[in-house]
């Protein structure tokens, strides 16, 4: 369990495949400092590097160049899983947050253990139960009383929703949260992201928030990025952004981006 | 009758540590492991040799154990090696690769251990007289079958127990959902090389008792086992059902009981011992391939 934390990216480069013919610059150059307890809300077209820049803040694979200090901590090179112990993450896909054949009370033993070592003793302990039937009751999908359902019988919404438990459960310094809406139906959608600003505001926990959905992006969180081509191209702050609508958002990103915006599948939902 | 009974028996008996450990890296840890034609082997090897050198059966089985436990880390580094960076749990490759390299090492390493292809163990004590001795039973007729269910069961709860810790659930995981399990904080290169580990460990385990009941190790008794495996455990599956980690521990092992018998049966039709190992494949290719036909034929 850890305070929500600061974090600081410095000059943060990442290219795939360099000096080959496929040479990707993903990420050009990011400076952003959030400090702890902020939502941020992060859009920008297709490839624009969002993804990238969540799994570079996450350890997935080692960055090219610059740093990511977290809490203080330069975590740069630190390996994955040692990262993870602090960082919750809920992807796109409702099936990449949760184990398909376990239950769902072996998923969630699994994220009450994060930032511990796993030991020999039993993992799933009826005080953990407890626990569990607790943070599944605030979803309002039933699913306290099937603990012993395997998670492949959840629907999207449902499975989505236990990731998003799962991923905040252990109270981590971050959460990092990439399109995790896009892929469910509207109303689903909608549940999941009162959830998501429920739970982040109750624990304050410092967020990032790739999304698509411009108007998602101005209504939740205290801070709008706009990625282009690997790079920070706008920075609205809380005031800043209430004054904004999606058509202004549409404008400014037009002006940042220019006409690679105009074959953007990014337009209004 | 009352023979064929009690051998298939056994042999299912004796074979379901390999079956388990074929359905720990096949079905839980999602990693095909081909290390086992080589680590029952050397299970073989390493109790055979130490038994002829004068040792203790029980020692000489714990041994053969370990080695095979070594074979999984060794899989388990090779495959750390031979993959790509990032944790692409899906690519097959270089898990087949690995386990490959180890298996095709090993056959050297048995023939070192053995000092020649074949150490003969008869009149030797083996690990079956220590444990009947411990149980007061002389190893004649069921007996055996009784020394060989009590240690199934011992087996299958340890392995239950260790599947229902906390390090079991991320054990679980890791084949499940290797990218959630690594954002959970979980080190998978280490979940599956401890898994490896553990399932080399329990078909050294079948190879080590193999010798012990036959009367001599081989270095050829390797030959087929991934698939022999693959038949216990899809069996196991299809006949008693999967319902949960600790119902499917049983149903593996009734599996292997099953594939034993209907190998005693083929037999008592007439089929050479040396046409199984293909009647096994094409038993196997049959039962994998029942999903996908079947889809094939609702859709046409
Ligand atoms: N693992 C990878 N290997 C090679 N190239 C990659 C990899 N991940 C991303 N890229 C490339 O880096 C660039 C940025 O991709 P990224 O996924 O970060 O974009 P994104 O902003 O998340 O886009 P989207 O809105 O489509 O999700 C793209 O050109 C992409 O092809
Ligand atoms: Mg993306």
């Amino acid at each position: 369990m850890s305070a929500p934390a600061t974090l600081d990216i410095g000059a943060l480069r990442k290219v795939f495949f360099p000096a080959t013919a496929n040479e990707v610059v993903a990420l050009n150059g990011i400076d952003l400092e959030v400090p702890a307890g902020q939502f941020v809300s992060i859009i920008g077209s297709n490839g624009s590097g969002k993804s990238t820049l969540l799994n570079a803040v996450a350890g997935t694979f080692p960055v090219s160049a610059g740093k990511i200090v977290l809490d203080g901590r330069d975590v740069t090179r630190q390996a994955e899983h040692v990262r993870s112990r602090t960082i919750g993450r809920v992807f796109q896909d409702p099936r990449a947050g949760t184990a398909p054949s376990m239950t769902i009370e072996e998923n969630l033993a699994i994220s009450l253990l994060r930032s511990k070592r796993s030991s020999l003793r039993r993992g799933v302990t009826n005080r953990r139960r407890d626990v569990m039937r607790a943070q599944l009751a605030r979803l309002h999908m039933g699913l306290e009383d099937r603990l012993k359902a395997g998670v492949n019988k959840l629907s999207g919404g449902q499975r989505q929703a236990m990731s998003l438990l799962m991923a905040t459960i252990a109270e981590p310094s971050l959460l990092l949260l990439d399109e995790h809406t896009a892929a469910l139906d509207p109303k689903v959608a909608a549940t999941i992201m009162q959830l998501t600003a429920a739970i982040v505001a109750e624990r304050g926990l410092t967020t990032l928030m790739v999304t698509h959905n411009m108007e998602l992006a101005l209504r939740y969180g205290d801070r709008l990025i706009m990625m282009h081509a690997g790079r920070v191209m706008l920075d609205l702050d809380a005031g800043q952004k209430a004054a904004l609508e999606v058509g202004d958002l549409i404008e400014k990103f037009h002006e940042v981006a220019g006409e690679a915006f105009a074959v953007d599948r990014m337009l209004l939902e | 009758m009352q023979v064929i009974i009690s051998n298939a028996l056994e042999q299912g008996l004796i074979y379901c540590f390999m079956v388990l450990g074929v359905f720990l890296t096949f079905r839980v840890l999602d990693f095909p492991d081909l290390t086992v034609d080589g680590s029952l082997p050397l299970g073989a090897a390493v109790t055979g040799a130490l038994i002829v050198g004068g040792h203790s059966p029980l020692l000489a089985t714990a041994a053969g154990v370990g080695a095979g436990m070594c074979a999984g880390l060794v899989t388990g580094f090779l495959h750390l090696l031979l993959k790509s960076g990032e944790s692409d749990s899906t690519n097959y490759g270089p898990k087949l690769l690995a386990g490959i390299l180890t298996m095709t090492a090993l056959y050297t390493v048995n023939l070192r251990v053995m000092g020649r292809s074949n150490i003969p163990l008869l009149g030797v004590e083996t690990i079956f007289e220590k444990l009947g001795a411990f149980l007061s039973l002389t190893m004649v007729g069921w007996n055996l079958v009784l020394v060989l269910v009590a240690l199934a069961i011992v087996v299958k709860y340890l392995l239950d127990w260790l599947l229902h810790t906390e390090f079991g659930l991320t054990l679980l995981a890791t084949g499940d959902n290797e990218q959630m399990i690594r954002a959970m904080g979980t080190n998978t290169n280490f979940t599956r090389i401890v898994g490896l580990a553990i399932a080399n460990g329990l078909v050294a385990l079948t190879g080590s008792l193999v010798a012990q009941q036959q009367g001599f190790a081989d270095v050829g008794m390797g030959i087929g086992t991934i698939v022999a495996g693959l038949a216990g455990v899809i069996m196991g599956e299809v006949i008693f059902g999967m319902r949960s980690i600790s119902w499917v521990l049983f149903s593996v092992i009734g599996g292997s009981i099953v594939y034993r018998f209907l190998i005693a049966i083929s037999l008592r039709l007439g089929i050479q011992p040396t046409d199984l190992k293909l009647l096994t494949a094409v038993l196997v290719v049959v039962a994998l391939s029942i999903p996908t036909v079947r889809r094939k034929v609702v859709r046409l």
